[in-house]
């Protein structure tokens, strides 16, 4: 009895600490199998460096917490980070990140996407080096829709005229949560509104082109867009649109391979978010790159694994089979160029996962009853400025 | 001489002690001293995690905090309801149960899964029996004709705060259950025979007799119940996070998020802080309510 406890607690690995010496990598579940594959690929080439990835929660914000916490643990941490864009300026604020600015040469520097190289540096240097990228974008469905929408108004008409006792008008990831926040953000800039200044940390949530976002939202509910939006995340819509039930759907890059393997394959195209007549579109950037843990003690060997899986070749694979897409300008397809071309940073400030929730609660609020919009914004520009340390 | 073998004695009895008193020490002990030293400090991410005395700073910004004011405004809806309607479904099921001869082990069993199942694979499935769409939630009621439409459970507060309840008490009330049942069972069966040559009915059994020799059993259920509440976390984060508005956010999610997200560990310390010294309040109040007039064996 006590060998097999014994067994089954040598049987327990922490992550990142293991005994055959291989770089740890926290990363998300590898469904496709892809992740797997490039490592043994690397693992080929480089047989003197192991890696071990661990497959972790699907939930970014859940892989957030448990890099904070193997980083606030001291030792044993992760050598590689799997980062998203939002959190790097928070990691590296934190001096859990290594400065990789000066191992990037001229070459990459040119060629990675200049958002998502942004998106990776914090205070003018480099900690994230990009793998793919990822824009908000509206999926339509072409065998209904004559031509795709420009301006709010025309989604909201084509909605209204196209959607059925069977079928809704428009969906989009309206539950409190990251995704609210970029989605949101996309109404906002279309209206030619900001958010948070990351340079001055001003704050502009109480701008009336704020206000007119927001009201844009609310009245989708109900009318064009169900009322259980409020809770849904990327993957309620996506079923929902898929299965017929949608006319527009608001989401990510990911879903274009998904849609053309379901019932309406033939039926789905997509065009940039709409926009209010004088402004123009936008998309909230976003995408995963890879950074090395300040506390690794193998540094040169995770730079040659961050360097292997951010190479084009790797890129290339992970468009085919994952349907990401790469962040260096010379590999992203034709059809998403328009897409990438609008995509914007969220502010990149070590408050950011603050900042966020704050803005997803009062919209969230608004959204689902009280307070009014104007009121909701006002209050989230107030314990904005308050957080960002210029209290009005 | 002799005091001398005394104190030998002392100290051997105390080396029994010694094993158990640096587990809990570790578990225990540690843990509360340290959070009650960050709650004076400011360690955060704008100190670079070093501690920086900040006196009673965090307790004051805790006052202001009009977030800390919803969240305990959701904790105290959530425990008050969900622990009631535990209770008087766990005694009305333990009374009903004990009125079966043979079939209520059986049922008692039955009764019982839901409270050995993990919380956070509990959430997962009480999300789905949510969905407005494919949820069993929804069929039931449009099949017995309660609703007309679809109810979308989790996009309203107040319907998600319902939500978060229901799977609370489904989870939770074969707890009391369980515990009322193992009260009733201790309860001497001579004392209902003399009632009932009394003339006594089934609601003097109940309360001149069931109640009081329960009221220790219950006050330890509804104590468990009221401080496992206090500190829900992984039903309300996995079927809402806090959503919509932040008005399911209870004051366990928030002091995560203020922990992990927000890294900053003297306020989260000083919210942890505040809701211990809320439970032991509200033990010591029970306490004296149920408690201080029933003395057991008189």
């Amino acid at each position: 009895m006590l060998w097999i406890a014994a067994a089954f607690i040598l049987s327990l690995r922490m992550p990142g600490a293991n005994p055959e010496g291989a770089l740890s990598v926290l990363m998300e579940p590898d469904g496709t199998g892809t992740w797997r594959m490039l490592i043994a690929q690397f693992e080929k080439e480089n047989p003197d460096i192991p890696i071990q990835m661990v497959e972790g929660p699907p939930a970014t914000n859940a892989r957030e917490d448990l890099y904070a916490a193997s980083f606030l643990s001291g030792k044993a941490g992760f050598d590689i980070v799997y980062c998203d864009v939002v959190w790097t300026a928070k990691f590296a604020a934190a001096g859990w990140l290594r400065d990789l600015t000066d191992r990037l040469s001229r070459q990459d520097l040119n060629d990675f996407l200049p958002q998502e190289l942004e998106a990776g540096s914090y205070k003018g240097r480099v900690y994230r080096i990009p793998a793919f990228t990822d824009a908000g974008m509206l999926y339509y469905r072409k065998d209904l829709v004559e031509s795709p929408p420009v301006t709010f108004d025309d989604l909201e008409r084509q909605a209204r005229q196209l959607q059925n006792g069977n079928r809704w008008g428009f969906l989009w990831q309206g539950k409190q949560y990251e995704g609210l926040t970029t989605v949101f953000l996309e109404i906002l800039w279309g209206f030619g509104g900001e958010w948070i200044d990351a340079k001055t940390k001003q704050v502009y949530l109480d701008s009336r082109e704020a206000v007119k976002a927001l009201e844009f939202l609310k009245k989708t509910i109900g009318t064009i867009s169900p009322p259980a939006v409020t809770s849904y995340i990327e993957e309620d819509t996506r079923t929902l649109f898929q299965a017929g039930r949608a006319v527009f759907l608001r989401n990510w890059p990911y879903v274009w391979t998904l849609v053309r393997e379901s019932p309406v394959k033939d039926k789905v195209a997509f065009v940039p978010m709409v926009h209010a007549p004088e402004e123009s579109s936008a998309a909230t950037l976003g995408g995963w790159g890879f950074a090395v843990s300040e506390t690794s003690s193998r540094v040169e060997d995770a730079w040659k694994f961050v360097k292997f899986i951010t190479g084009t070749e790797q890129m290339k694979v992970m468009y085919e089979r994952m349907g990401r897409i790469p962040s260096r300008r010379s590999l992203v397809p034709a059809e998403f160029v328009p897409i990438i071309e609008k995509a914007r940073m969220r502010p990149a400030i070590p408050e950011y996962a603050q900042a966020s929730d704050i803005l997803q609660r009062w919209v969230s609020a608004a959204l689902t009853g009280r307070p009014g919009c104007e009121e909701a914004l006002k209050k989230a520009a107030e314990e904005t400025r308050a957080l960002l340390g210029h209290a009005k | 001489m002799r005091k001398a073998r005394g104190i030998v004695r002392n100290l051997q009895q105390a080396g029994w002690y010694l094993p158990a008193g640096i587990l809990l020490f570790l578990v225990f002990v540690y843990p509360v001293l340290r959070t009650l030293v960050l709650s004076f400090l400011h360690v955060n991410l704008e100190s670079g995690f070093q501690p920086v005395f900040a006196g009673l700073s965090n307790f004051g910004r805790l006052v202001s905090d009009t977030r800390f004011y919803r969240s305990m405004q959701a904790t105290l809806v959530f425990v008050s309801v969900s622990v009631l309607l535990e209770f008087v479904l766990g005694l009305a099921l333990a009374l009903a149960l004990e009125q079966l001869k043979r079939s209520g082990r059986f049922f008692r069993t039955l009764l019982l899964i839901p409270w050995t199942l993990p919380t956070a694979i509990i959430a997962i499935l009480w999300m789905w029996f949510f969905n407005d769409q494919y949820g069993a939630v929804n069929d039931l009621l449009l099949r017995l004709n309660v609703i007309e439409a679809p109810v979308a459970w989790l996009a309203q507060p107040r319907s998600a705060m319902a939500a978060i309840i229901l799977a609370d008490v489904w989870k939770a009330f074969p707890f009391v259950l369980i515990v009322l049942v193992a009260g009733i069972q201790a309860i001497p069966r001579e004392m209902y025979e003399a009632l009932e040559i009394d003339g006594g009915t089934y609601w003097h059994k109940f309360r001149y007799v069931t109640l009081p020799h329960l009221l220790p059993f219950i006050f330890v259920a509804v104590i468990f119940r009221i401080i496992q509440a206090f500190a829900v976390f992984d039903l309300v984060f996995v079927l809402t996070g806090g959503g919509p508005g932040g008005k399911t956010e209870t004051i366990s999610v928030y002091s995560y998020y203020t922990f992990l997200r927000y890294m900053d560990f003297g306020y989260g310390s000083a919210l942890v802080l505040v809701l211990a010294g809320l439970l032991a309040l509200i033990g010591w109040t029970l306490y004296t309510l149920l408690l201080r007039h029933y003395e057991p064996g008189r």
